[in-house]
């Protein structure tokens, strides 16, 4: 099977955010009484080594804070990191967050071409698309519309619309499938099911066990920026949920304790 | 083989680079604008209004450097405050760019140099519509040379480096102290001050005369007033210094931006 994505080593150090000085004149005064100190880092991911073939379906779970979105930040090319390689071969659609290359001021068709060639599309090939996009989110009579004069489940479907027009190699979804009204969950999920029926790596990041379940053949367990187990899903899931509960019933205990 | 795949590839992410260029200026020009084509042509308004206050104020005193001419010290100082408005505005717009953009580039890869770059390249269009061919009729009028005009294009492509160089310096800096932009103000002030534009550089004391060499915007304005102004032949000498005054401080923009760039993203 051909590689689509490979991790090798990769570990990311972040400022931690209390360390945050946005300010010119005390950094200016701390190194002037000689109290200025590097920020201290933290880390986030820790040696991650996984190889993901072309066409896998990869469910990724875990605790608030276990460094899921950051892995797939990564893997879109938006954090580099701090040791080690990621290595990504094709095209990504990253459904990190739906619009957020947006322009509330501008008209839906310009946030169209903006957004498109912010993914890597030119322009003239997202003025051929604009009117199968808009025909996709069901947004034509909009097209002049500024994109602040949208409600959020419209914004949603138009960076959907967008972002998914052109078939990906890799898409990577992280929980942003719980949009829009019904109908247009419903014609979503019938192009996500094309592109799980086409050779697509897809990961999908989310809460919802039955969503992973439902649509993922391996998962990922991420715990404290470290991968905690990876299989068969339906392995994975039981073993997390079974963690979970135990954490659950151990906590209050502790509490009281204390 | 492996060679013309990898220089594919870096041609495929040069375009994307213009692409990307391309829709941020209209995105910037679109909203400050919103749509109205002679939007653009507000950003005359102001070098034209501060021309004439100056022309009421200091006119009468300093003709007298200026062959006693009130016409002359209104070209003058024109010529210097479309540069210095140039200057102060597209700096400052390109400062927050980064920051700005701060939330999209955290969900979409995208290059970080790309929104400096946008800011100055709405500034440069809303030059080239507006006060450029008003410096160009200017020129033509005094020199009667198709000649000068080109040579305009040198000193003003010198003050896009600088710009492009100051642009690229500040919203590096702004990303680590968001305080930068009070610091700032006061520099352009001080840059807009030491520039000769509505006083002629002859006042100066010769001791002070010695500091404003460090003013990289200096030989630019000299430059454009001797091309479009003086009605001589276009001075190589000055057109020399200012294009290398943009090339050094562009060098000092692109090196920090660039050593800095890897730690944008955790404070973003």
């Amino acid at each position: 099977m051909q590689e689509s994505i490979r991790l090798d080593g990769v570990s990311l150090w972040r400022r931690t955010q209390e360390e945050f000085s946005y300010d010119l004149k005390r950094t200016i005064f701390s190194f002037l009484e000689g109290k200025y100190r590097h920020p201290a880092k933290k880390i986030v991911l820790d040696n991650i080594n996984l190889t993901i073939g072309c066409g896998e379906k990869i469910g990724i779970i875990g605790a608030n804070g276990s460094g899921k979105s950051t892995m797939l930040k990564l893997i879109s090319g938006i954090l580099q990191p701090t040791s080690g390689t990621v290595r990504v071969k094709g095209k990504i659609a990253p459904l990190i967050e739906l619009g957020a290359g947006f322009d509330p001021e501008l008209a839906v068709m310009d946030n169209i071409v903006l957004y498109g060639v912010m993914l890597g599309y030119s322009q003239e090939e997202m003025r051929n698309r604009a009117k199968l996009i808009l025909e996709f989110a069901e947004l034509e009579s909009y097209a002049l519309v500024p994109v602040k004069g949208l409600s959020s489940g419209m914004t949603a479907r138009l960076g959907f619309a967008i972002a998914t027009d052109i078939k990906p190699d890799i898409l990577i979804l992280d929980e942003v499938l719980s949009v829009g009204d019904v109908s247009f969950k419903n014609k979503c999920s019938q192009r996500m099911e094309e592109f799980w029926q086409d050779h697509v790596t897809v990961l999908l990041v989310s809460h919802s066990m039955e969503m992973i379940r439902q649509n993922c053949h391996t998962t990922i367990w991420l715990e404290q920026g470290q991968i905690r187990m990876v299989g068969k899903t339906k392995d994975v899931v039981s073993e997390y949920l079974q963690c979970v509960t135990h954490q659950e019933e151990n906590t209050p205990s502790v509490t009281t304790q204390v | 083989m492996i060679t013309s795949i990898l220089t594919n590839q870096r041609n495929k992410e040069l375009s994307w680079y213009r692409e990307l260029l391309v829709v941020l200026i209209r995105r910037n020009l679109k909203r400050r604008y919103r749509g109205s084509f002679l939007g653009i042509y507000w950003s005359l308004l102001n070098p034209l209004a501060m021309t004439s206050l100056y022309a009421a104020i200091f006119g009468a005193t300093f003709a007298e450097y200026y062959d006693n001419s009130t016409l002359n010290y209104i070209l003058a100082a024109f010529t210097g405050l479309v540069v210095i408005n140039f200057f102060s505005a597209s700096t400052a717009q390109a400062l927050s760019s980064v920051v700005e953009n701060g939330g999209m580039v955290n969900k979409i890869r995208l290059p970080l140099f790309i929104f400096p770059l946008s800011s100055i390249g709405a500034n440069v269009f809303q030059l080239l519509m507006g006060a450029f061919p008003l410096l160009v009729v200017v020129t033509l009028i005094f020199s009667r040379s198709l000649l000068n005009v080109v040579a305009l294009l040198f000193p003003f492509t010198g003050l896009i480096l600088v710009c492009t160089g100051v642009g690229m310096l500040m919203s590096a800096l702004y990303v680590f102290f968001r305080d930068l932009s009070y610091f700032y103000e006061l520099l352009t002030f001080v840059l807009w001050i030491s520039s000769p534009v509505f006083y002629p550089a002859e006042i100066v004391p010769e001791a002070v005369t010695r500091f404003l060499i460090l003013n990289p915007i200096l030989p630019i304005i000299e430059s454009i007033r001797q091309i479009s102004l003086s009605g001589n032949f276009p001075d190589f000498g000055l057109i020399i210094h200012s294009l290398l005054s943009g090339l050094i401080v562009l060098t000092i923009g692109t090196v920090a931006f660039s050593s800095w760039r890897s730690q944008f993203m955790d404070l973003l």
